[in-house]
Order: C-alpha cells, then structure tokens, then sequence
C-alpha cells in the first residue's frame, strides 16, 4: 500500500467550521441563514440524505426545515411553491431532493429556483458561470471532489486530468473547474473506446460513474490522485467506482469510499448556504438601499 | 498531399439553402417569417463589415432583417432598453448584439438582458449552462458550423477522440461540450498544456482554435485524422497581407486524412449557423418542429 488516504472527514469538518463562523456573521446582521429541503412522494428514498443534511446544517448553524409534498402534486403546483420560497428572504437556499415522482421533471424544477438561492449549483445559469469559469454557487459534489485534489501538494496548471463519467451534475462541470485552474483535461465515458489510455496518461483522475471496480490499479500512472465519487450498494456494503485495494498500491493519494467525497460535498451545501446568504444580503442592500 | 479539403464555402451555402427552403415552407404553410435583429454600437470598421454580410445573407434566405445602429456614445441604459424592446418584438426571433462593444459598456450586462430563447448567438449565461447540462439551447454559431462540418464528413463521431486547442468561452468550451454531446471523448488543451504535440497526436477529431498563426504543425497531426481549423489571422508574407489559420496547412495537409483551409473553411460556416440558429428560435417560438440537421 502506496497511496495516502485522503481523509474527506476532516476537510468537512473545516469546512462546516468555517461555514458556521460565516452563517454566525450573517447571524449578527440580521441574515441568519435557512435551507428548504424539498422531497416529494416517497419519504424513504430521501430520508437518509435529508437527515444527514439537516445534521450537517445544525453543526454549520443553517436553519434547516424539510417539507414533504404529496406524490400526486402537479409539476404548476410545486413551480407555485418554489416561487414562493423564491420571494420569501427568510428562506436562503432551496434543496430539491431526489428522485422525483415521474411526472415531475427535475430539471423544469431546478429551472425555477432562483440562481440565487440555488444552493445545489443546478440552475443553468450556475453551470453558466463554472463554464466561463466565474465561480459562485456550484454543484456540491463536483466543487468538493476539486476542492479535495486542491488540497493535495500538486500544481494545478498544466495538470493532466481525466473525469471518467460525463454526467451533467458530476463529470462535466468538474471538467470545467479543472479546466479553468489550468489543467488539460480529458472526459471519458461509456463510448470512450479505451479509459486506460487516458487514465494512465494523468496526474489526477477523477471517476464518477456508479460502476463498482471500474478503476483498476493498472489504469493509473503510479502516484497519480484519484478522487472517487461513486457510491455502490455491493452486499450490504458501500464502495465506490475504484477496486480500492489495487488502486491504493499505485496511486499516490486515494479518497475512501465512504468517508472521502461523500462528508465533503454535505460540507459543500453548507458552504454554498452561506455563501447564497452572502449574495442575497448584498443583492437586497443594493436594491433597496435607497429605501433603509 | 494527402488531404481532403473541407470545403466550408460550398457547405455554408448548402446550409443557406435549406436554410432558404424552411423558411419559404414557415412562410407558405404557417404565414411566418423568420426575423433577425442586429445592433451595432459605433463604427468600428470589422464589424461593420460584418453586421453588412449579416443582414444580405439574412435578406437573401427570405428572413426579416432588422438593423439598429447606435452611436458609439450609446449610454448603456438606452442600449438595454432597445434589447427589451426586441425581446418583446413578436417579429424579431433572433437578437444579436454586435462585439466587441465600446469599453464604456458592460457587455456581459448587455448580452445577459437578451431573451435567452432569441440569444442566437448562444452567449447568454442561461444557454451556456444549458448546453453545460446537456439540454436544449441556442448553441454559438462557430463551434456549430465546426460540428456540422465534421458530421458531414465523418458521419458518427462517436468514440472518436477528440481534442480541441483553445478554451475560450465562444468557441473552445461550447465546441467541447458539442463533441461531447456527439459521444467524443474529448482533450480541452490550451497553453498550460504539458507536451501539447503528443496531446494533439493522439487526436482523430483536433480543433484548433487559439488564435496563433501556424502554431499546429504536421507531425503533431495523426495521420489520418480530421482536422479543423479555427484560427482567422493575419500575417505579413512577402509584403502582402495574407490570412492564415492556427494550423500550419502545408505539413498538416500532408499527414490529415481532411482538413479545413483558411480561408474557405469554418469562416463561411459562421454566419450560415447564425441563419439556422434563427430559424431554430422562430420554429421554437412558435412551437414547430426544428428544423433537421440545422441544431445541435
């Protein structure tokens, strides 16, 4: 065993601290910030990831209210409820969790968050801006996964770096933070005729696909990071996309799986909680400064 | 030489001419016209060149051409509320502000107030994002032509690899996402890049788009791969002016399997995408369907 195991928990923690002493900030000016999670139908599916989220939030100090709709809500009928939350300031950020009942399509609802309050990073204008590399509110696990390989002692510029997986909520907008820190990026995917030609290739591989063992060790350039993003129900346990045991004797920084991109992207949410606070504080000072 | 020449003068005006006959079947069938509005601010020489090309080929294919020159004192308020104005012009489909703007204008301001659904060009933050995500936007017209280009020549681009020199934010990222979308699997290089050559090399699709004279030489050129050239520059050669692309062309010609020249390759693409990216706004604007082989 080569790599150094990247310890996803306590690059959480620093960031949930430093996001609690922001939300405490705001606190102090009137702005104290409040997550809206909305689920919809099936309580179960979502649960695990509304618990944790409102655990994270109390350790961040972001309000947290979770509202169930029923299942036979009209997708008219919950656009009517994100307007609502999109006029009302005491509400900061705006959670849509999935999945969704069929006859709601995801993205008319992520649509009609307010880019403001898109904690999530799932508005198309949010995306916009990481592809003209103006970073603000961005999707929570692609920002950790590149906020985790930021930590590591590597130079960014000029960086080779392979995403394996092209989903639009993951493997793309990390391609274009890459991109815009100055890495030469590469993007596989399922009709990528040979992975290992490109994965062999980089300094950094990040892989986000939902296939257990589909990283090997023979696919990575000895020392290379790689940052692994799949969580797979295999026999009751969790793993990620990489066969961690093999990558492990090759690479030179891994992240476990779970315990490596998972703490970091909750942590993320939190920041972007904030951060939207921030935004929207400053957009309603400017707005309204003439009438305070 | 080896090379095919890709002939982009004759392709644009194939594209004008389906472009021609949708809008004459919107015409006959529906009682619509397709109308493109352009606004150029000042005099700068190109641009009026250009905004002139525009609005005859805009003319020529049957659409409604609306032209709105400002001085170059334009104050930025005036300019946004001719912008809305146009947005809400049942008339006009297509809304193209012309760049560069004078330096006392916010361009990111002025791009970003046109309804993103008539941003023909595809600069709005919304249609960037959307063709982030993979859904339905107006897609910027160079990197569009590219496209089509290489699908007429090579048919399925699927598992190709592909490698696109350059990142800006009007031809190399929204080209990369295009080739995405088509099942490439794509290398963004720019000039951090560690050993571009040998990056370039492993390309069977390479786009050159960085705006360097020459700077692609034959062997960094896989034999046999298709190479597209993006560059518009000018250079001094035996006294004359001459343009070049960003691929030296002798040595690359040698070793491509296809090749766009420059001039006569992209450039012509340009604003015959600009033709069907509004011919695509007034077939969605008007709930139709849009028009095949002319979108993303």
């Amino acid at each position: 065993m080569t790599a150094t195991i990247i310890d996803g928990k306590a690059i959480a923690a620093r960031f949930l601290a430093g996001a609690a002493a922001e939300a405490a900030a705001l606190a102090a000016e009137g702005w104290a910030p409040r997550l809206v999670s909305i689920s919809v139908g099936d309580v179960a599916a979502a649960e695990l990831y509304v618990r944790n989220q409102s655990r994270q939030a109390a350790a961040a100090g972001v309000a947290f209210e979770a509202r169930n709709y029923p299942a036979g809500i009209s997708l008219e009928q919950l656009t009517g409820v994100l307007a609502g939350l999109n006029a009302d300031p005491r509400v900061n950020g705006i959670i849509i969790q999935r999945p969704l009942p069929a006859h709601i399509p995801v993205k008319a609802l992520q649509k009609a968050v307010h880019p403001l309050k898109d904690v999530e990073g799932m508005h198309p204008a949010s995306i916009g801006n990481i592809v003209y590399n103006d970073l603000a509110l961005g999707p929570c696990t692609a920002v950790a996964a590149v906020e985790i390989l930021k930590t590591l002692p590597l130079s960014v510029q000029g960086l080779d770096v392979t995403v394996i997986g092209h989903s639009e909520i993951v493997g793309k907008p990390i391609a274009f933070l890459m991109m815009g820190l100055g890495a030469t990026v590469t993007v596989c995917h399922h009709m990528t005729r040979q992975v290992a030609v490109h994965s062999r290739r980089a300094d950094a591989v990040f892989v986000a696909v939902g296939k257990p063992g589909l990283v090997t060790g023979e696919m990575l350039k000895p020392g290379a990071a790689l940052i692994d993003i799949g969580i797979n129900r295999v026999e009751d346990r969790t793993v990620g996309d990489a066969d961690f045991a093999s990558c492990a004797e090759v690479a030179g920084w891994i992240t476990p799986v779970p315990g490596g991109v998972g703490p970091v992207t909750v942590a993320t949410l939190m920041k972007n909680a904030v951060l939207a606070t921030r935004m929207q504080m400053t957009h309603y000072r400017q707005a309204f400064a003439a009438a305070e | 030489m080896t090379a095919t020449i890709i002939d982009g003068k004759a392709f644009a005006e194939k594209v004008r001419g389906q472009v021609a006959a949708h809008v004459a079947r919107l015409k006959a069938d529906h009682g619509i016209t397709p109308g493109l509005a352009v606004v150029l601010v000042g005099e700068d020489p190109a641009s009026q060149v250009y905004v002139r090309s525009k609005g005859k080929q805009t003319v020529e294919v049957g659409m409604a051409s609306f032209e709105h020159k400002l001085p170059a004192d334009t104050a930025e308020a005036d300019l946004v509320a001719l912008v809305q104005r146009l947005n809400a012009d049942p008339e006009v489909h297509g809304i193209l502000v012309q760049l560069p703007l004078p330096s006392h204008l916010n361009s990111d301001l002025v791009i970003n107030t046109i309804d993103p659904a008539k941003d023909v060009d595809g600069f709005h933050i919304s249609n960037v994002g959307l063709l982030g995500t993979g859904q339905k936007a107006m897609v910027p017209c160079t990197p569009l032509g590219c496209l089509m280009l290489l699908r007429d020549h090579l048919g399925s681009l699927s598992g190709l690899n592909a490698v696109v020199v350059g990142r800006s934010n009007i031809v190399g990222k929204p080209m990369a996402q295009l080739l995405l979308g088509d099942s490439c699997t794509v290398t963004i290089a720019h000039s951090r890049t560690k050993d571009l050559p040998a990056v370039c090399r492993a390309a069977d699709i390479l786009v050159a788009a960085v705006g360097r004279p020459e700077m692609v030489k034959g062997d960094w050129v896989k034999p046999g791969a298709t190479v597209i050239d993006v560059g518009i520059n000018r250079v001094e050669r035996d006294g004359k002016t001459k343009l070049v692309g960003d691929v030296d062309f002798a040595s690359a010609a040698a070793v491509a399997g296809a090749i766009t020249p420059v001039p006569g390759g992209v450039g012509p693409m340009t604003i015959a995408c600009l033709l069907a990216n509004t011919l695509t706004a007034c077939c969605r604007a008007n709930g139709l369907a849009e028009p095949e082989g002319l979108t993303a």
